[in-house]
């Protein structure tokens, strides 16, 4: 064989045993959603067992799991919409509109990226407590939209970026001036972006732990708080944990597939185009 | 022209949402962290004792042993991450098939909630059941050894991170032309070579970015060690984020936590900035 060969050959291996590590806890968690107390403790993996449904039963049922379900598809949807409402026409003005001190806004905005959660979850628990705000789904979707806003300006402004110039001037020329340009052109140009921002903007909300931690209260506690509920409590419930944690991981695996090619672009801040 | 304010009005609702929600609370807490004030007398008045929380702060043996344990995390997640990242990435750019249907599988980790792969690995690691335990017949309990607790949380890191880096350095990688390549095979230059000499230079901004964003998100750790071992045992896994949760909402000494944050906050600016100088430098991040 020539050498070129075992290179490709070694790539195979190399990226086939990067899956297996990758996707072995994944399988593991979701095959004990399946079983029964008796295969989960025991001293040899049981590959080979009867699945039950039980698990699942108990998390909907007795566990009310979907409650978090509920709150965390309201938190998620309210924090992307707000986001999106303020920030695509932001991302179009410091992507094409003349601005005073451009570059100053866009650095603040950057700057907001790097801005831990943790600094800012103590004053803002602070501030709602005075608000009477703690434990509302407000409290949550403002929490929320401190990272999301953020990505939704820099996302869109790369997305209004690549637009050729041409496009918009020519509906200018036609009269529905600079906003109409925004609305008409640019906008539709930009849908698939604009989608792919959103679902991330879904993703990062569904998962944060540390803002639902701090400011959400009993009604309102997002999946992540349910999920963290069940694990190092004194008689961990394995198989129900692992039900809510494939319950929780299904939306987020459809999400991130649909916005595949845009992840990237999404997680670095538009800093790579992907 | 007539829509010359247009921009601003478009640009204003962000700007504003933002000092509301970001810059405004960050001013509050430097304020605050000012005063010495505990969450269970909120009602008192609050007594001003100036720089005193920060000198606290600097002489607190907690802060030291987090901030170390921090530094650890970070350096050796970020560099696992960024080794093992840049072998996949090379090895998907070496597969003629498969590497979207690879590239699916591979990003997995990175958008599961970092409190479900906090679980994955409870269980995966449990000494009694867990399937390290099954298969190897020992019974190690990782999150419960202060020796081991914390590179098992850097494992659990790589992990979710891994993903990260090679689609990022993978990117990279396809964006380099393919004349590049044709002339180095014209002049019969081995696999080890190309990379050395092309690959490898042309990846450099991806790289840059992949330890901006690493060093500024492990620095500030939280979910999976909370989740995992809330800093134990003892102190063997606090990091600083913990700390700050913790005494803020545990101790509820809201001033001091306030002061660990304007910390966090601060240390973090200073370290992106460094990057961000270099990566302007090159002219990746405009």
């Amino acid at each position: 064989m020539k050498r070129r060969d075992w290179w490709v050959i070694g790539s195979y291996v190399v990226v086939g045993v990067f899956l297996l590590w990758v996707l072995v806890p994944i399988v593991t968690v979701a095959l004990n959603s399946l079983k029964s107390p008796q295969d989960i403790f025991s001293s040899t993996p049981q590959l080979v067992f009867t699945p039950t449904g039980d698990n699942y039963g108990k998390v909907l049922g007795e566990l009310s799991f979907q409650t978090f379900l509920v709150n965390s598809t309201i938190v998620a949807l309210g924090s992307t919409l707000l986001s999106i409402v303020v920030g695509v026409p932001a991302a179009y003005a410091l992507a094409r509109l003349p601005v005073r001190g451009r570059e100053w806004w866009a650095w603040l905005i950057l700057f907001t990226r790097m801005v831990p959660a943790v600094a800012l979850v103590v004053p803002m628990f602070v501030i709602f407590q005075r608000l009477q705000l703690l434990g509302t789904y407000t409290a949550l979707v403002a929490a929320h939209t401190t990272f999301n806003l953020p990505i939704v300006i820099w996302m869109m402004r790369s997305f209004f970026e690549e637009l050729p110039r041409d496009l918009e001037e020519a509906a200018q020329v036609d009269g529905t001036g600079r906003f109409g340009a925004f609305l008409r052109v640019a906008l539709p140009l930009t849908s698939p972006g604009l989608a792919a921002t959103g679902v991330l903007c879904l993703l990062f909300s569904w998962n944060e732990f540390l803002f639902a931690l701090v400011l959400s209260g009993r009604e309102t506690q997002t999946v992540p708080i349910g999920v963290a509920s069940f694990i190092g409590t004194v008689s961990v419930d394995w198989g129900g944990s692992s039900a809510a944690a494939v319950l929780a991981m299904i939306p987020v695996f459809v999400l991130g597939l649909a916005a595949q090619r845009f992840l990237v672009r999404g997680l670095t801040f538009g800093a790579v185009k992907g | 022209m007539r829509n010359k304010g247009l921009g601003h009005w478009m640009l204003a609702p962000a700007l504003l949402l933002l000092l509301a929600l970001i810059i405004g609370p960050l001013f509050y807490s430097a304020g605050l962290s000012a005063y010495s004030w505990n969450l269970t007398d909120i009602d008192l008045p609050k007594q001003f004792t100036g720089l005193a929380n920060y000198t606290k702060l600097f002489g607190d043996p907690t802060v030291g042993t987090a901030v170390l344990n921090t530094v650890i995390y970070v350096v050796f997640a970020v560099g696992i991450e960024l080794v093992l990242g840049f072998l996949v990435a090379a090895a998907l750019f070496e597969m003629t098939k498969g590497r979207r249907l690879a590239n699916a599988f591979i990003l997995l980790p990175m958008i599961i909630a970092p409190v479900i792969t906090a679980l994955l690995w409870r269980y995966l690691l449990d000494p009694q059941f867990g399937l390290v335990a099954q298969l190897t017949g020992t019974s190690i309990g990782w999150f419960g050894d202060a020796q081991l607790a914390l590179p098992a949380l850097i494992a659990v890191d790589v992990w979710q991170w891994t993903p990260f880096v090679i689609l990022i350095l993978h990117a990279g990688m396809l964006s380099i032309g393919t004349e590049q390549f044709e002339a180095a095979s014209i002049d019969g230059a081995g696999r080890p070579t190309i990379y050395r000499r092309i690959v490898i230079p042309a990846i450099v901004p991806q790289v840059m970015i992949v330890l901006l964003f690493r060093t500024m998100d492990t620095y500030r750790i939280f979910d999976t060690v909370f989740v995992l071992t809330k800093g134990g045992p003892g102190l063997s896994t606090e990091t600083i984020g913990l700390y700050t949760y913790r005494t803020g909402f545990s101790y509820f000494d809201m001033g001091y936590a306030m002061a660990l944050s304007i910390f966090i906050l601060v240390t973090v600016v200073i370290i992106s900035s460094v990057y961000i100088r270099l990566l302007r430098r090159r002219e990746v991040l405009t």
